[in-house]
């Protein structure tokens, strides 16, 4: 019966250094990197699907260029506000 | 063998020709790997979950470590309303996480280095979550392209951009991952060229980098395997909870 006291102290020191360290150090090292990755391709994501819209919105309504230019910028709007929208999570999540 | 670094992502046939109609079905080596993924993920989990000793084996560690991974994820990014889809989302992270290690091991295949393969999983998710979303809030799903406080006005051109926002998740997702590991495994082979033209004398200095980017390229395979992961629990998120 000794031992598994001893056991289940050590247990809960061990469960105490394990929420302190590792769990923060190893979230901003893998997070970080993986932000890094993760921002540019949301953004060429977005002008590449909304210039897609737009050139099949052209073929459609037989519109040449203007559709394709107009749904191009508004797609790297929705680029940057994905970008935006992303970078906010993580803050919101290292905090 | 041929030096050119993109002859690595060859797909061929093995066996005989099978067409379904005008598709060609064959069994190739990306099947193969495929396959060969899924088997060793079973077998892994089969071995791990055996014997559930209290000190647990190694295989049962990992299995473990990988069950919480992933359970404690899906509770951080989705709420508790996400546990019905913990299955789905752990054999999606294991099984990309699988094809891009089994990628990592000389003359193998990496799968995840082609766009067809992670559109077509990020397309399942995609399809998958709005499905879900609408089942959850009906009509009321498509406030998620109306932000709160936006002015009349204003409204018409916000709508584009949210849908075009929201069109991409599915690009955004597979682009990630088959960029990251085609770019890998690319640039592994070209250092690996340099090794052999520059010979003994300067062959040294890539040789090296050959060794650091191996140790990069399996931290990124396993990284973007848990981003895939993620993401696939942002949107879930976002389809149970509403809350743009």
């Amino acid at each position: 019966m000794k031992k598994f006291s001893e056991l289940s102290t050590r247990l809960k020191i061990a469960k105490k250094k394990a929420n302190k360290n590792s769990f923060t150090n190893n979230r901003k090292n893998t997070s970080s990197l993986g932000a890094a990755l993760k921002l540019s391709t949301e953004m060429v994501a977005a002008v590449f699907v909304g210039s897609i819209i737009g050139f099949i919105l052209d073929n459609w309504f037989d519109s040449k260029p203007w559709l394709t230019i107009i749904f191009f910028f508004a797609g790297a709007v929705a680029g940057i506000l994905n970008v935006i929208r992303s970078a906010k999570l993580m803050q919101k999540n290292n905090d | 063998m041929s030096t050119n670094p993109m002859h690595q992502f060859n797909v061929y046939r093995i066996g005989p020709e099978i067409s379904l109609g005008n598709v060609d079905i064959s069994f190739t080596n990306a099947s193969l790997f495929m396959v060969i993924s899924a088997f060793t993920i079973i077998s892994v989990f089969f071995i791990g979950t055996k014997r559930k000793a209290i000190i647990p084996t190694k295989i049962q560690l990992l299995t473990e470590l990988s069950y919480t991974l992933v359970s404690k994820m899906i509770s951080d990014t989705a709420g508790s309303k996400a546990k019905p889809y913990f299955p789905f989302v752990f054999s999606l992270f294991m099984f990309v996480l699988f094809c891009n290690m089994l990628g990592m091991l000389p003359y193998s295949f990496t799968v995840t280095s082609h766009i067809i393969v992670t559109f077509a999983l990020a397309a399942i998710i995609f399809i998958g979550v709005t499905i879900i979303g609408f089942v959850n809030h009906g009509v009321r799903y498509l406030k998620l392209f109306i932000p709160s406080g936006v002015p009349l006005f204003l409204l018409p051109l916000i709508v584009v951009i949210e849908i075009i926002s929201y069109l991409s998740r599915p690009v955004s997702l597979s682009v990630r991952l088959f960029a990251n590991m085609m770019a890998g495994h690319t640039m592994l082979k070209v250092f690996g060229g340099f090794v052999i033209s520059l010979g003994v004398i300067g062959g040294w200095l890539p040789l090296s980098f050959t060794v650091a980017l191996t140790g990069l390229e399996i931290l990124i395979a396993f990284l973007q395997a848990y981003v895939f992961a993620i993401l696939t629990c942002i949107y879930l998120n976002d389809a149970l909870n509403l809350n743009h």
